[in-house]
């Protein structure tokens, strides 16, 4: 049995129009416009345990909305899915004690008390014994080395300290399933870099399953073998993220620096100029041409230096976003 | 230690850590109380009796009356209202706890510091006013006086979680709060004792549930209404929590498929 199964979910969203204006404001005191957008369409895929899957598309792309669904905060408006063999809407206590959601916009720690404080009315909520808890507690506090600031109120930590809190809160009860809402988001490069790592070894231990949302790609390169890309709602692509480079780029980048001045006009023949300076240049070229290309650059110009390099995977993600406009 | 115990001990930890705002709330607290004696005192100055009332009675109505509005409120609307419409509501329900105990449990703790502060306050100033104050000594009226209190905390919260929870549809509810905390001081003889009125008011107020909060033990305390009388009303009590409990089972039923869980 698969740990997540997700069948022909969708969710579609009310709200009423608000036209610009204090009149129109006014107005709607009376009569409103009901609208409808729908967040998620037919939505449809399978994780199975131990995977670390992330999941991509532009703000507004069903991502979040999809999560939401999957760990019963919103009920979907059809269609189905299963967590662990249960179904999260129905909020069962034996669900919610195997699974945890970590949002980074969110927190659940008590703002005005120290975390430690937190993770006592989670062990008592999630009913965790004595001896598990400790042990639970001192693997967490290690490995996030968070040791020193649990004792410090949550609202005086940094970004960086509070989302390892929040990391150790969600995971004190050891969960089968772990959903991570933008769990980077705002932290500076070794914040990110940190939990990222912990993400990674928490996975392989554990073999917890994981899905994950973020924007930032560095993430997602280091952790995730699988990726699910949303766009409107829609799935677009499910499956190996190497795969998916292979699959989307059929460009490389070479990156050529030259001894003399060579003009746009010599180099214009071999691909498209993405950076140019007299003697410097970044071209995208197809990819099946890319060592032709090298070799005939290196033979009729004055070569000072070649790079061959990949398509960043940023670019790749924005191409397949505005492709599915 | 069980959940709620852990819940309670956050919340008093949580209030211990803000000093100022605890003896900011006393003071404030101390300060009513003292300018409804001041005025009481001042209209009674050429008379002995009003409405049926002696100086004695009335300021006993006060003093006894203050402290049994401070258990018996509580400020739960506002912050299930403001959870739903922020959507931190969603850390509640990916928990193996039920939002309404989870809630109530905190607002027992919320409740229960500041009335042990306010008991020390508000005891200090009985203490001053000592000569002046009623004592009743009957074991069976103190004991159902405790009973209402209890119901009336308890109907006040039901209250409280089911005017918040209009906030699935609506996203605030100041308005509704603010119209129903009027009608509740009014109605539960929190600017003057209702006896005051005429009767039909006090045949209305006996059948809503808010003159339970401070009136009607009050004056039991003082003596004024029969033990039978106390019987209906805790009658009515338990019909009003029923009813109550009723309705916020199926708004919560309906209002959580509403809820979109913003912000995250």
């Amino acid at each position: 049995m698969p740990t997540i199964e997700v069948k022909n979910l969708s969710k579609t969203y009310e709200y009423y129009k608000k036209q610009p204006g204090l009149w129109n404001s006014v107005k709607s005191l009376f009569h409103r416009e009901k609208l409808y957008t729908q967040a998620v369409k037919e939505m449809k895929f399978t994780i199975n345990e131990g995977e670390l899957v992330g999941f991509l598309g532009p703000n507004g792309a069903g991502k979040t909305t999809t999560l939401k669904m999957l760990s019963g905060i919103i009920y979907p408006s059809s269609g189905e899915a299963k967590v662990l063999g249960f179904t999260p809407w129905k909020r069962q206590a034996a669900f919610q004690k195997q699974f945890a959601l970590v949002m980074g916009q969110k927190n659940q720690l008590w703002w005005d008390l120290p975390a430690m404080e937190s993770f006592i009315l989670n062990k008592e909520i999630y009913e965790v014994p004595d001896k598990q808890f400790k042990q639970n507690l001192d693997e967490l506090l290690t490995l996030l080395e968070i040791k020193d600031i649990v004792d410090i109120p949550v609202r005086k930590l940094s970004l960086g300290q509070r989302m390892k809190c929040e990391l150790a809160a969600a995971l004190l009860h050891s969960p089968k399933v772990l959903f991570l809402d933008e769990p980077t988001i705002g932290l500076d490069v070794v914040s990110q870099k940190n939990i990222r790592e912990f993400l990674k070894k928490y996975n392989r231990e554990k073999k917890i399953t994981i899905i994950l949302t973020s924007h930032y790609m560095e993430d997602v390169e280091a952790l995730c073998e699988r990726v699910i890309i949303i766009n409107h709602g829609s799935l677009i692509y499910d499956g190996g993220l190497s795969k998916l480079m292979d699959q989307y780029i059929d460009q490389k980048i070479l990156e050529i620096t030259f001894t003399e001045d060579v003009s746009r006009a010599q180099l214009e023949k071999f691909g498209v100029i993405k950076e140019y300076a007299p003697q410097r240049v970044v071209l995208e070229v197809p990819k099946e041409q890319t060592k032709n290309s090298a070799v005939r650059i290196l033979s009729d110009l004055p070569v000072d230096d070649v790079l061959i390099n990949e398509v960043p995977i940023d670019d790749v993600i924005r191409k397949i976003f505005t492709a599915t406009k | 230690m069980g959940k709620h115990t852990a819940i309670i001990s956050n919340v008093w930890q949580r209030a211990l850590g803000y000093r100022f705002t605890m003896y900011t709330y006393r003071i404030g607290e101390l300060g009513e109380t003292l300018l409804l004696v001041v005025m009481w005192t001042a209209l009674f100055a050429d008379r002995s009796i009003i409405n049926g009332y002696t100086l004695k009675e009335m300021i006993t109505y006060v003093l006894v009356g203050n402290l049994i509005g401070f258990i018996t409120r509580n400020f739960l609307s506002e912050l299930i209202a403001q959870e739903i419409k922020n959507g931190t509501l969603s850390i509640f329900l990916v928990k193996p706890i039920s939002y309404f105990r989870y809630v109530l449990t905190r607002e027992v703790g919320r409740v229960t510091l500041p009335f042990l502060m306010s008991l020390v306050s508000q005891l200090a100033i009985m203490l001053f006013f000592i000569d002046r104050l009623l004592f009743n000594k009957n074991l069976l009226t103190l004991g159902m006086m405790s009973i209402i209190i209890v119901l009336a905390f308890v109907i006040e919260l039901l209250l409280g979680y089911l005017v918040g929870l209009i906030a699935f549809w609506t996203d605030e509810v100041d308005g509704l709060y603010t119209t129903i905390s009027r009608l509740k001081k009014f109605f539960s003889g929190g600017y003057f004792p209702l006896a005051i009125l005429p009767t039909s008011y006090l045949t209305i107020s006996y059948a809503l549930p808010f003159a339970y909060s401070l009136f009607v033990p009050t004056q039991l305390y003082l003596g004024k209404i029969s033990l039978i009388t106390a019987w209906k009303g805790i009658g009515v009590q338990c019909l009003w929590i029923v009813v109550l409990y009723a309705i916020i089972m199926l708004v919560w039923r309906r209002g959580i498929r509403k809820y979109e869980g913003v912000g995250i």
